[in-house]
């Protein structure tokens, strides 16, 4: 249940993340002024930040915890087991967790913290604010940074694919007429992000934007 | 027919298994599965070898006795039925076959291929039930259950308790299993007096038995020889939510290891 | 000297059971306390009486053999459960329920007993309801009802094609809520082999733990048996295969007398027995007759497909010897007309046993849907067994052991000849007279469990003097002896042949000589060849493993050893029976045309056997008197 309700609260981040990334398409001048709105609140920014922090320690712990006592629960594997239902994405959400844990560790130090890349930490656009655009552009300039993220979409859109049905089944959400509609919501939303964060990649990476 | 069978050998809980092979021979494609393996036993009675154990009773599908984890799917390779309405004709001639049994932690091996499953049991022992007295029921009419009511809750209640959904979970939960008895209970009127404390009776039962928690990978519902849906295990974590502000007085978010992990 | 008193009360029949429950003596709830019950079988009647003296404040000592309660053979029962409630308002009542059933039971059950087990139907159905059962119900949610074989109006509920699995898991979660509260004991894997008596009383059971191969003795104040009937004798049957005599059967050898052995029920609709490895007959719900025909072709042994035998070559033989009930005879009529075609050489299929069960004419008169909508599931099994498809070709169906009648013998009480030792529901000989009727062995299991036993043991622990016995009392030990002395018996004659070689050999047997039709010379040469089969069980039975462990085999062995003694018991009841009425058909009592020839001059008794040691039974009668409905002959002509 927790990790459910984590889970949901984190997926409600990703959304927000790629729709405020997408001001890219708007331009640097867009992109920079949307990343000092968002500094100039630092109490909310940092209550965001602890909440998200705090959400995936749960989040990850908990999951952790169930699944070795998941392990516990079946000492023994079994020497053929076929799988008649489960989907691909339901059987990696450990894998895809963690690569996507992985993932958002490189993110932050890549282009939050700038430790990865500290070139572009200090420089100012025209208008004065931070150059969060020529930061990201020339990051995704790079094929291996590319690579890198795109195999992070990868995990991301796969655990969203299982996580969302998932967590609303949890949640005891169900229904004979809406039940199609749930179980396709994991599926689209993570298909909506993925698109919309591999385009800002791609789209730099291509030489689309500049 | 002929077949290849590796069959899972063990002598009792706390020995380790192996894997025997055993040839199949003169089978016919009438045959049914617990029939070949019959036919198994008494070749090796016949030479004074001990036969291999295996659980069955009525051999019609609904006692729930028989079990076996056949190529890697409880119950084999057809869907909606146990093994013991598995018939030879559904395999190729000279197919190998592997046979192994349930694996859980909370069903543990007593021999070969017979595990004890008496885990469940207790989980319906803690609250599987209406607690109501023989004598002094009212007229059966008096309370009215409309027909779609009646309907949901015999399809929750036709589970036979076989234990395939747990053998087909990959963490060898029981979610399915005490969905389907607290469903099928709650549905109805005569059970809603007692629903907060069954489902939280029996979900702490089933966590102390061992059983692992649900991935809400549905591999449960593809096994069940009853075809109990998996939306019953919806209903469960509903119930769970409702008995927690039921039970606490005020909305919070009740603690359980297992109603979760998405 | 065995005396048979059924202890009926006087008096109009309406009144008999409520007044005798109001001179009944009550034990009080604090004696309750420190009385112990065993309960062996945990099925419907096993599972009922064991959660209702529970909750009645009994320390109970429940056992079976399976691995859980639930399992229990009661689970397989697919029809439904008969009850004189009336709410189709077609004229039935509790007067008319036990008018069929004595009917049905081709007058050869107690008058008072069938009266009282449609008296309590009615609560049946309420305690049902009440412990959460999903009977199907109406639009408006009111409970629905089905009619049934055999009788005119609409009396039976019902739970999808499962009605007795529903109700098994009622009595089932009855009895988890008394183990929960530390009323029940329960013990699974754990079989009877053998009872205990101290001072002419049933005190106790020696049970094998199946797991460890423990012998121990459980003592109690009194002792119930609800382990079923004994269709298994005949190997191939509908039942478990679990299902065994070996609890009655030992009763038995302690002095219980044993009722009627030889009314043993044939299904007519089962799957024909394939090949000789098959291990159980699967039954097709009686409900097909209602849409299907019965037929063979008119030449013996044709050998065409079925499609190309125009219907002017077809012998509808149902139809033709019972125009006024066609193919809805009843079961022991309609299994024995199948028996005679194929005896004469019609049959089809296999070895020539079975006849064709024919839906194409329902499939051209109203179509294939209506069909699939009706009889859906039944077809699908019936594909998945045979390979066969019963949309294109007609089903094959041949008769099959079902159920029995006979059992243990008991008084009104349900008490046997051996005071303490209770039977109820399949195991005692009770209600059914010579045939049983469908949807009512589930009335009677329950009806035995939850509300007839529950109130008469009362009333003998309130009377009988039991003095506390220790678990190593000299009768305890004598019996724990025996039992092992025998189980090591069987695993040293290291022989050749399997159990169930033997089993198949005598089920072939008496199914050839005490079947569905039986006559002096074959029951004769049954008595002569079972103890020849019986003496080289013993000396060529191969049971492998140790008795200290888990050993299905052994189990098994033990239940054959038992079959192999009891199927005398059955033959010389057959034997003595020189009439046929219900399911015993003997070929030298028949009308010209066919016809069972019931004698009630002199055969209008429960015969009762005794157990002597190496000595034929001594039979004992319990005259059957019928005051309130004056035996007719049952014709269905």
């Amino acid at each position: 249940m927790v990790i459910a309700l984590t889970g949901l609260g984190l997926v409600v981040f990703v959304v927000f993340h790629m729709l405020g990334n997408l001001q890219l398409f708007e331009g640097p001048l867009a992109l920079n002024r949307y990343a000092a709105v968002l500094r100039d609140m630092p109490i909310l920014l940092w209550a965001v930040r602890i909440g998200l922090l705090s959400m995936a320690v749960f989040h990850i712990g908990l999951a952790l915890q169930l699944s070795m006592q998941n392990r516990r629960a079946r000492p023994l594997e079994y020497t053929i087991h076929r799988y008649r239902k489960a989907s691909i994405a339901s059987r990696t959400m450990a894998i895809s967790g963690m690569a996507l844990l992985l993932f958002v560790a490189f993110h932050l130090l890549h282009l939050t913290a700038g430790v990865i890349d500290p070139g572009f930490a200090d420089r100012r656009d025209p208008e004065g604010n931070r150059d969060v655009y020529t930061k990201v552009v020339h990051a995704f300039q790079n094929p291996f940074v590319v690579i890198l993220y795109l195999v992070g979409q990868l995990g991301l859109g796969l655990h969203l694919r299982h996580a969302i049905a998932s967590s609303v089944q949890t949640m005891g959400f169900e229904h004979a007429g809406l039940n199609r509609l749930l179980k396709a919501l994991g599926p689209v939303i993570g298909l909506i992000v993925v698109l919309g964060n591999v385009a800002i990649i791609l789209a730099v990476f291509l030489g689309i934007v500049h | 027919m002929t077949f290849t069978l590796k069959i899972w050998r063990q002598n009792g809980p706390h020995e380790r298994g192996r894997f025997v092979t055993y040839e199949a021979y003169d089978v016919s494609p009438g045959m049914s599965f617990l029939e070949m393996l019959d036919g198994i036993n008494q070749r090796l009675i016949g030479t004074g070898e001990e036969p291999v154990a295996f659980e069955q009773d009525c051999r019609e599908g609904i006692c729930g006795s028989c079990s076996l984890v056949i190529n890697g799917i409880p119950h084999g390779p057809d869907q909606g039925i146990t093994t013991c309405q598995l018939y030879m004709r559904r395999f190729s001639d000279g197919a190998s076959i592997t046979i192994e049994p349930w694996r859980a932690n909370a069903f543990p091996i007593l021999k070969d291929l017979v595990v004890d499953r008496s885990a469940l049991d207790r989980i319906m022992q803690a609250g599987g039930y209406i607690s109501v007295n023989t004598g002094g029921a009212v007229d059966g009419n008096v309370l009215l259950i409309g027909k779609d009511q009646a309907e949901t809750a015999m399809d929750a209640a036709s589970c036979i308790g076989c234990g395939a959904c747990v053998a087909a979970c990959k963490n060898a939960s029981a979610m399915l299993f005490v969905a389907a008895k607290v469903s099928h209970l709650a549905t109805l009127p005569q059970g809603r007096p007692e629903r907060a404390r069954r489902v939280s009776a029996m979900l702490k039962a089933m966590d102390q038995e061992g059983f692992g928690s649900c991935g809400n990978q549905y591999e449960c519902e593809a096994v069940c020889p009853k075809g109990i849906s998996a939306r019953f295990i919806a209903n469960l974590n509903r119930e769970y939510l409702r008995a927690g502000i039921v039970e606490s007085g005020c909305p919070s978010e009740p603690e359980s290891p297992h109603a979760e992990s998405a | 000297m065995m005396k048979l008193d059924a202890k009926i009360p006087s008096g109009p029949l309406e009144s008999k059971w409520d007044r005798h429950r109001f001179s009944e003596r009550l034990v009080s709830p604090n004696n309750k306390r420190k009385l112990t019950v065993i309960v062996v079988g945990t099925g419907l009647a096993g599972a009922s009486a064991a959660s209702t003296l529970g909750q009645l404040g009994y320390h109970v000592e429940c056992f079976c053999f399976h691995d859980s309660p639930r399992r229990a053979h009661s689970i397989a029962a697919q029809g439904g459960i008969n009850a004189a409630k009336n709410y189709q308002d077609d004229g039935d009542s509790v007067g008319r329920l036990f008018y069929d059933t004595i009917k049905g039971g081709d007058f050869r059950s107690r008058e008072a007993n069938v009266y009282r087990l449609a008296q309590v139907s009615t609560q049946i159905i309420d305690q049902c309801v009440a412990l959460g059962i999903p009977f199907a119900r109406e639009y408006g949610g009111q409970l629905a009802n089905r009619s049934f074989g055999g009788v005119q109006v609409s009396r039976t509920f019902y739970c999808r094609g499962q009605t007795g699995q529903q109700l098994l898991l009622g009595a089932y979660s009855a009895l988890c809520w008394q183990i929960e509260r530390g009323q029940v004991t329960m013990h699974p894997r754990t079989e009877l082999l053998d009872l205990i008596l101290v001072d002419g009383h049933a005190r106790g059971i020696v049970a094998r733990d199946l797991v460890t191969g423990r012998i121990s003795a459980h003592m109690a104040n009194a002792v119930v048996l609800a382990t079923g009937g004994y269709s298994n004798v005949y190997y191939l049957s509908t039942n478990a295969s679990g299902c065994n005599v070996t609890a009655t059967y030992r009763a038995w050898k302690h002095g219980a007398a044993f009722a009627n052995p030889c009314f043993t029920q044939i299904h007519p609709t089962a799957i024909p027995p394939g090949d000789a490895h098959q291990a159980k007959l699967t039954l097709m719900s009686e409900s097909l007759r209602n849409d299907g025909r019965l037929w063979v072709p008119k030449v013996p042994s044709d050998q065409r497909s079925p499609g190309d035998i125009p219907p002017i070559e077809r012998d509808y033989f149902l139809e033709r010897r019972y125009p006024r009930f066609g193919n809805l005879a009843p079961r022991d009529i309609a299994s024995r007309a199948v028996k005679v075609v194929c005896d004469e050489g019609y049959g089809v299929g296999p070895g020539g046993q079975g006849v064709y069960l024919d839906f194409s004419d329902v499939i051209d008169q109203q179509g294939l849907e209506v069909v699939r909508e009706r009889y859906g599931n039944l077809f699908d099994m019936y594909h998945r067994i045979t390979g066969e498809d019963a949309y294109q070709v007609p089903m094959r169906i041949y008769p099959a052991p079902h159920y029995t009648m006979g059992g243990l013998w008991v008084d009104y009480n349900l008490m046997s000849t051996i005071p303490g030792l209770f039977v109820i529901g399949e195991a005692n000989f009770a209600d059914h007279g010579a045939n049983r009727l469908g949807a009512s062995s589930l009335m009677q299991g329950l009806a035995d469990g939850y509300f007839i036993l529950p109130y008469t043991i009362g009333h003998y622990l309130a009377t009988a003097t039991l003095p506390p016995i220790p678990d190593d009392h000299a009768e305890a030990r004598e019996a724990i002896q025996r039992v092992t002395m025998r189980i090591n018996r069987l695993l040293t004659v290291k022989g050749r042949r399997t159990a169930a070689m033997f089993h198949r050999e005598l089920g072939t047997l008496l199914w050839n000589h005490c079947g569905m039709s039986r006559n002096e010379g074959g029951l004769a040469s049954a008595l002569r060849s079972i103890p020849k089969l019986r003496e080289e069980f013993w000396h060529d039975v191969m049971v492998p493993g140790s008795g200290s462990a888990f050993n299905q085999e052994l189990e098994y062995a033990g239940r054959v050893a038992d079959y192999l003694e009891f199927a005398e018991l059955l033959c010389h009841d057959a034997l003595h029976r020189l009439e046929s009425c219900g399911a015993h058909f003997r070929e030298e009592y028949q009308t010209e045309d066919g016809e069972p020839r019931r004698d009630d001059a002199h055969f209008a008794y429960v015969a009762a056997w005794e157990y002597r040691d190496r000595a034929v039974p001594v039979l004992h009668k319990e005259p059957l008197t019928f005051e309130f409905v004056p035996p007719t002959r049952r014709s269905y002509q």
